[in-house]
């Protein structure tokens, strides 16, 4: 990647497909993949798509430049975004750069994470999100395109490149993308955003540094205790960053799952409460030096074992998905932050 | 003055390049973390002999 | 063809370079500030063991920033910045 980031507009030779393509990994903008050309026509569509956006974004770390709309825009385009998503991606980044969301940290670790974008609210059927079956993988063009978008701004403003910035000793495929919406059509509680403040009628997006997420399988289970027992015990891992009990982490039930919870009586502050309790991990599975260093870090055993929520409030529930009797236990950085962004609609 | 394993210094340099800083770097082999004591005093050896030279000018 | 650069940025105004003045290696205080992972305490102590040998180090303090994936609350940078001549960083790992 150039460090020259004082011309904004480039000129360069024409070129076919497959000479793009390898323009752009030899300047180091691409993520591996194929962009789209970031041509002034498409970027000012692009920006269109957040018309009336004026609020001014703080410097991205770790390169400490101050993105300007149109170099956003860019980023969206080259990831495959129709301009109707530009005011997600650019929640997405207000989250990413709050300060407690800690990016600097994120992109620098060699922790495998990369940031996690949820959306909640009507933009999810404007944009067709994928909220259900398979909403973590391939085939949606919304889920690809905004967090693809995010990930091309922290590598390109940002300049959180792969193996000089970004350390991470494995990284993970949701570094390419890993943004989808709740199920709030299934879930049987208030949607993630409103039982956090928001309106039902906003469209938020929630961030977070995280792993990608882990499968809870459960078939077995016939009622919701017998649910969260397995899930307390998949969430109970000493090779988690939340072993360290420093920050977040989501819990994403199954709409099947969620049925049986509710069914049961379960609302969502008994399922924080429970799941706060219940996921420990022995201090058998714990060697003695990490047991230590946690203990020198104030994380104390309690009862021969150690918790992995710092309080029953950093366990984000939601719930998505499609049929199955599958949840999800998405584990964060652990020196994070779930911060939730109202998204920005185009002025009209 | 940042002591830095050689894995991590071109991280310690394109962050000081973007603050505009020029770093006095102590390289020592790569890693640290997960050393025995035996290990580990070649690595304080190493930082040790690098510091001697900072102060030297 | 034209296009946007992708790596547009502006430089936040004001910030300018750092440079750090002359320090007196014998005497002045000197911090080892450890970035909380496994064994930068080993090897900051160890550093002022064989320091020891050739200065003072009774003005040689340890401190480390709390969490290992945070950053150092600025308050206690400040305090480095306001106490210390030299600080001798681990970093990374």
């Amino acid at each position: 990647m150039s460090d020259s980031a004082e011309t904004e507009y480039l000129d360069i030779p024409e070129m076919d497909h497959d000479g793009w393509a390898d323009y752009v990994e030899a300047q180091g903008w691409t993520d591996g993949l194929p962009l789209v050309p970031p041509t002034e026509a498409s970027v000012a569509r692009m920006m269109d798509g957040a018309r009336g956006d004026n609020e001014p974004f703080p410097a991205i770390t770790p390169r400490l430049l101050i993105p300007t709309l149109r170099s956003l825009a860019a980023n969206a385009v080259m990831a495959g975004c129709r301009p109707s998503y530009f005011p997600a991606v650019l929640a997405a980044l207000r989250g990413v750069l709050v300060a407690d969301y800690n990016l600097h940290g994120t992109l620098a670790t060699t922790h495998s994470c990369a940031p996690m974008a949820m959306v909640n609210g009507p933009l999810r059927q404007e944009l067709n999100i994928n909220c259900g079956t398979n909403c973590f993988g391939q085939g949606w063009r919304a889920n690809a395109a905004i967090g693809r978008a995010l990930q091309l701004i922290l590598l390109n403003i940002g300049g959180g490149k792969p193996a000089v910035m970004d350390r991470s000793t494995f990284g993970s495929p949701a570094k390419y993308t890993f943004c989808f919406g709740e199920n709030e059509e299934e879930s049987p509680f208030e949607p993630y955003h409103v039982r956090n403040g928001f309106r039902a009628d906003e469209s938020v997006v929630t961030v977070m540094s995280a792993e990608p997420n882990h499968n809870l399988n459960d078939h077995g289970s016939t009622t919701g205790l017998g649910l969260l027992t397995t899930f307390a015990g998949g969430i109970a891992t000493p090779t988690a960053n939340t072993i360290s009990a420093k920050g977040p982490y989501f819990i994403v039930l199954g709409p099947e799952h969620a049925a049986t919870l509710a069914r049961d009586n379960w609302t969502v502050k008994k399922i924080q409460d429970f799941l706060y309790d219940k996921a420990r991990v022995p201090l058998a599975w714990i060697s003695k030096e990490n047991q230590a260093r946690y203990e020198e870090a104030g994380h104390f055993p309690e009862n021969d074992a150690f918790r992995v929520a710092p309080t029953p409030d950093d366990i984000h529930v939601a719930v998505a998905g499609g049929p199955g009797k599958h949840s999800a236990w998405i584990p964060s950085f652990g020196g994070t932050a779930a911060i939730s962004i109202r998204v920005k609609p185009p002025a009209a | 003055m940042v002591i830095a394993t050689e894995t991590f210094r071109p991280l310690v340099l394109a962050q000081a390049k973007a603050r505009k800083l020029e770093p006095h770097l102590i390289v020592v082999k790569h890693p640290v973390g997960g050393l025995n004591a035996e290990e580990l005093k070649e690595r304080i050896d190493a930082a040790f002999e690098g510091l001697k030279v900072e102060m030297k000018g | 063809m034209r296009i946007v650069n992708p790596t547009y940025g502006i430089a936040p105004q004001g910030e300018g370079s750092a440079t750090a003045g002359p320090v007196d290696w014998m005497n002045d205080p000197i911090v080892l500030f450890s970035n909380n992972k496994p064994n930068a305490k080993e090897l900051l102590l160890g550093v002022r063991d064989r320091l020891s040998s050739i200065r003072r180090v009774d003005n040689v303090d340890y401190i480390a920033k709390g969490s290992a994936s945070q950053p150092a609350p600025p308050e206690m940078l400040n305090e480095v910045v306001r106490k210390y001549r030299i600080a001798l960083l681990a970093l990374g790992d």
